[in-house]
Order: C-alpha cells, then sequence, then structure tokens
C-alpha cells in the first residue's frame, strides 16, 4: 500500500483543474470524477426509457387525433348527475372506513413486527431475519392481489377490503417503523439498561417516544395510500367508491362517476393539505 | 409538590397530552368504522382454514409451465413503469422550475401548475385509466398516460420540494455576480438538485412496478392482464405461478435501485 498525504491527494484531484485551465482558459469548478456515477446512471436511464417506449408500440398519431374525444369525456363527467346520491354516499363512506379501519390495524401489527424486526432491540436477530424477509415477500406483491385472493375464499363485502389492505400496510409498516426505531441512538438503550429496565420499559420510554416524529410521518403516508388503494379495490371487485367508478363508467352513467371521482378528489386533497400542516408543525 | 410525585416524567406533559387526546381520537374512529363495517377482526381466526386450504390445494404447486406470454407481458410492464416514470419526470423537471417558490418567473403561474400538480397527482392511476378509456379505447397507451399522469402530480410535488431545499445563498451569490435565469439552473439549482430527483425517480420506479401491474387489470395490458385473465378462469396453479414472479421481478427491482441508490447517491 502507498502512503497517501493530504497534498498529493489534492495534487492529483487538482490535476483536471490545470489540465482544463489550459485548454479552455476556464477553471472548472465541479470535479467530473464526482459526476461521473450520476451521468452513468442518467444515459442509461435515457436509452432504457427510450427503449421501453418504442417496445410498448404506441399508436401515437391515434393518441393525438383523440384528444379532443378527452376533453368531450370530462365535459360528460363534469355535468354532475345527483339522482341516488345516497348510494355514492354509502359507498365512499365504506371507502373511508376501510381505509381507517386498516390502517389503524395495519399500525398495531406493525409496531409490534417493527420492535421484533429492529436489530437493536430485537431479543432475537434470527427472528428479526424472517420477519424482514416474510414482509418483503409480502410488500412485493400488490394490494389488490391480496385482496382479489381474500375475496376469492371470503367473498364479497368490506371484511376482504380491510384484511387485504391491511395484511400490505402491516408489511410497509413494520419495515418503515423498524427502521426508525434502529435510528434511536444505542446511547440511549444503555442507559436505560444500565438502571435495570426490562426490553418493555426501554420499548415505551425511549424507543417509542425518540421515534414519534417518524412514526406519525409513516402513518400519515400510508394513509394517503390506503385511501387510494380503497379507492382501487373496488375496480377490481372490492366495494366501496371504486365500484361505484367502474359501475358508473361502464353503465354510461358519467354524471355519477364525475360526482364520485370528484369526492376521491376532495378527500384525498383534504388529507395532503391536512398532512402537510401537520409535517410543517413537527419540523418547527 | 414533591410528595406527590414520586417519580420525574419521562416525557414532557404537553406531548403526553397530545399523545392521550391522539389516542382517544383514534379509539372513537376506530369503534365508529367497526360499528359502521360491521368488520369482526376474528373473522380471520374463523376462516383460517379455508384460507389455508385456498392455499394449499388451489395454488400450490404453482404451474409455471402453463403461464404462456408471462415474460413478455411481464417486460411489457416493467417498460410500461419504466417510461411513464422517466416522461413524468422529464415534464416534472421543466414545471417544478416554473413552480416553486425559489425559481419561478410568474407567480400566477406556479399556482396553476402546483394545482394542476394536485389535481393529477390526488386521483388514483386507476381511476386515471378509467377516465383514459373512455377517450382511448383499451391498451397499453391508456396504462402508460395513467401512470404518467399520476407520477407526474407526485413528483412535480416532489421536485419542487427538492428545489426550495436548495436555499437561497448560492443563488444570491448567483445573482451578485450577475447571472441570468437560465445561468443560475444550470449552475446553482440543477447540480444541487439532481441526487434529489433521481433519488425521488428510483422511489417512482419502485412504485410504478407495483401500479403497471394494477393498472394492467383494468385493461392496461401487461402482467395484469394476464393475471386476471387465470384468476377469472379460475385457474389458481397457474395465477399463483404469475403472483410469484411478479413478487419475484418486484424484489429484484428494488433490490436494484437500492443498489443504485448506494453506489450514485454517495
Amino acid at each position: 500500500m502507498k502512503d497517501y498525504f493530504m497534498s498529493d491527494v489534492l495534487v492529483e484531484q487538482g490535476g483536471f483543474l490545470q489540465g482544463k485551465e489550459m485548454k479552455s482558459r476556464k477553471i472548472r469548478i465541479n470535479n467530473p470524477d464526482n459526476d461521473r456515477p450520476i451521468n452513468i446512471f442518467i444515459g442509461t436511464a435515457v436509452i432504457l426509457s427510450i427503449i421501453s417506449i418504442f417496445m410498448l408500440n404506441i399508436d401515437w398519431i391515434m393518441l393525438f387525433s383523440r384528444v379532443g374525444e378527452l376533453a368531450g369525456v370530462f365535459i360528460e363527467l363534469s355535468q354532475f348527475n345527483f339522482t341516488n346520491f345516497d348510494l355514492v354516499a354509502v359507498a365512499f363512506m365504506e371507502s373511508v372506513t376501510v381505509t381507517l379501519l386498516a390502517t389503524l390495524y395495519s399500525l398495531v401489527g406493525g409496531l409490534l413486527m417493527g420492535a421484533f424486526m429492529a436489530r437493536n432491540i430485537t431479543p432475537s436477530k434470527k427472528l428479526a431475519g424472517v420477519l424482514s424477509s416474510y414482509n418483503s415477500f409480502i410488500r412485493a406483491v400488490p394490494t389488490p392481489i391480496w385482496v382479489l385472493l381474500i375475496i376469492a375464499c371470503l367473498g364479497f363485502g368490506p371484511a376482504p377490503g380491510i384484511i387485504g389492505l391491511s395484511f400490505h400496510a402491516t408489511a410497509f409498516f413494520a419495515r418503515a417503523f423498524s427502521q426508525a426505531f434502529e435510528e434511536v441512538p444505542q446511547a440511549t438503550i444503555e442507559a436505560l439498561q444500565a438502571t435495570g429496565a426490562n426490553r418493555i420499559q426501554i420499548f415505551f420510554s425511549a424507543v417509542l417516544p425518540a421515534s414519534m416524529t417518524a412514526l406519525i410521518a409513516w402513518s400519515a403516508m400510508r394513509f394517503e395510500i390506503n385511501f387510494s388503494e380503497s379507492t382501487i379495490l373496488g375496480m377490481v371487485g372490492g366495494g366501496g367508491i371504486g365500484y361505484s367508478i367502474a359501475a358508473s363508467v361502464t353503465g354510461y352513467n358519467f354524471g355519477r362517476a364525475g360526482i364520485s371521482i370528484l369526492m376521491v378528489f376532495v378527500f384525498a386533497y383534504c388529507l395532503e393539505i391536512m398532512f402537510t400542516a401537520i409535517k410543517r408543525r413537527m419540523k418547527a | 409538590m414533591a410528595d406527590k410525585q414520586k417519580h420525574l416524567p419521562l416525557v414532557d406533559g404537553g406531548e403526553k397530552k397530545m399523545v392521550t387526546i391522539a389516542f382517544f381520537v383514534m379509539l372513537a374512529l376506530f369503534t365508529a368504522a367497526t360499528a359502521y363495517t360491521q368488520f369482526n377482526p376474528f373473522t380471520i381466526l374463523k376462516e383460517q382454514s379455508t384460507f389455508w386450504n385456498f392455499i394449499t390445494q388451489d395454488f400450490l404447486p404453482p404451474d409455471i409451465a402453463k403461464a404462456k406470454g408471462l415474460w413478455s407481458a411481464m417486460l411489457q410492464t416493467l417498460g410500461m413503469a419504466l417510461a411513464a416514470t422517466f416522461i413524468a419526470s422529464c415534464l416534472a423537471f421543466v414545471f417544478a422550475f416554473l413552480g416553486s417558490g425559489t425559481t419561478a418567473p410568474y407567480p400566477w403561474l406556479s399556482k396553476i401548475i402546483r394545482a394542476v400538480g394536485s389535481f393529477t397527482r390526488n386521483i388514483p392511476a386507476l381511476v386515471w385509466s378509467f377516465i383514459l378509456v373512455m377517450a382511448f379505447g383499451i391498451g397499453t397507451s391508456v396504462g402508460l398516460i395513467a401512470l404518467t399522469v399520476e407520477t407526474f402530480g407526485f413528483l412535480l410535488r416532489a421536485f419542487i420540494e427538492t428545489i426550495d431545499e436548495v436555499g437561497s445563498e448560492s443563488l444570491e451569490a448567483l445573482n451578485a455576480c450577475g447571472a441570468d435565469y437560465f445561468q443560475k439552473l444550470a449552475q446553482c439549482v440543477i447540480p444541487a438538485a439532481i441526487p434529489g430527483y433521481i433519488s425521488w425517480f428510483l422511489y417512482c420506479i419502485e412504485v410504478n412496478i407495483r401500479s403497471s401491474t394494477i393498472v394492467g387489470m383494468v385493461g392496461g395490458g401487461g402482467v395484469g392482464l394476464v393475471l386476471m385473465i387465470y384468476i377469472k378462469s379460475f385457474k389458481y396453479h397457474v395465477a399463483g405461478a404469475i403472483i410469484l414472479a411478479i413478487a419475484a421481478v418486484v424484489i429484484l427491482v428494488d433490490l436494484t435501485t437500492n443498489w443504485l441508490r448506494k453506489r450514485v447517491l454517495v
């Protein structure tokens, strides 16, 4: 191994400054060596994306010729049809309650599993490994597929939606929470161990309060995702507002589809504003 | 006072009150929602045997040999996710400059752009694909556009936040030496924001791989459509194989993006 001194390194890294200066009479202010991975990444991403755009065989001319029809669709959707609005309201409430219950159940499950998965507080490292690979499998399969499977064995109703959503969200929370727990400094945990606190006391008086901000941020994010997932569920055969949208569209009742879509948008928009405000307050 | 309180509180009193209030609000919401949906969590335990029977008899063993056209459909799904993320990030790249408070040339334009972004991201991709099917008919183009539209809204917000974090000091420095608008973007904003952009791009790839499978289920093409066909015709062994294949691809993509994050974003 050659010994490197700081001055050598500086001369070596500074080489690009001098070389460029001679050619273009300009002093470079960035180091191309640092930019190389980023440039390679961007180049590869662009090439792969262009290949995949061509691979999809999309008829662009047809697409652009029909943009006018899209405007027509929006006009039809905006002529709201309020007959049987109570049915839409019931469907909407079902989506909201499914979201709520799924988030709450998975919050409990995720906290429990996250505590066993976090490497600094887990009672057994083996268990942590098993749980984390189980959760990556659950997360890898999209939620609607889980719901479809559960519908296939439980039948219709809000139950498959709640179970399917919680299934996926629990795995999501478990990973997010275990990472948040792992960020709690080891010194804090050791300090409590020194006073003779047991595992449960350490978890509730050190780990949980220290990672509370992260937990709230993740729960807010997942609540938003869960709502959009629960609207999706209706479209693949579950209940809720998604079913109302899908059924209205296939039945050419565009006015009702429009009002359902508007309700989804308004609720999601309110959630976004609320959670942004909460996040801002927590940062301050 | 000292007699009353035997131990020092570890957690601040105000914070404790907030947690208690939050807990009771959640409990109330939970009770109300449970009453509304009549959902009994113990149905899972009751129906457990049905569930396991279903898994072990209908699904296992997965029959990958009969899944015709699985890999070409998978390639289509991957292509759709990548293309949608790429187009959306190109659009968001341009519009984020016009939408961010630090770089917006016209304040009224930035308000319009933010409104459009929040409109497109708050409607789920699947709802977009329903709207688009009405105009364009069924096909991969619908899936691609639906994903692009939702991702655009999401990335617009993410990119605007990234630009806002760049900080006004370096911009001020460039202002002081007389740089024009495009010089400021090229020399200060873009170099500082590129790592943030890339990390959001990778996040969107991960999300879109899953979404493009789902969009496929309602007619967007790709592996979702193939899966839907087998589930609807009750060929669960083949469907099981497809689900495992999807999981494998998603895990592979997640590993790749994690590796890229470590390699590219030092």
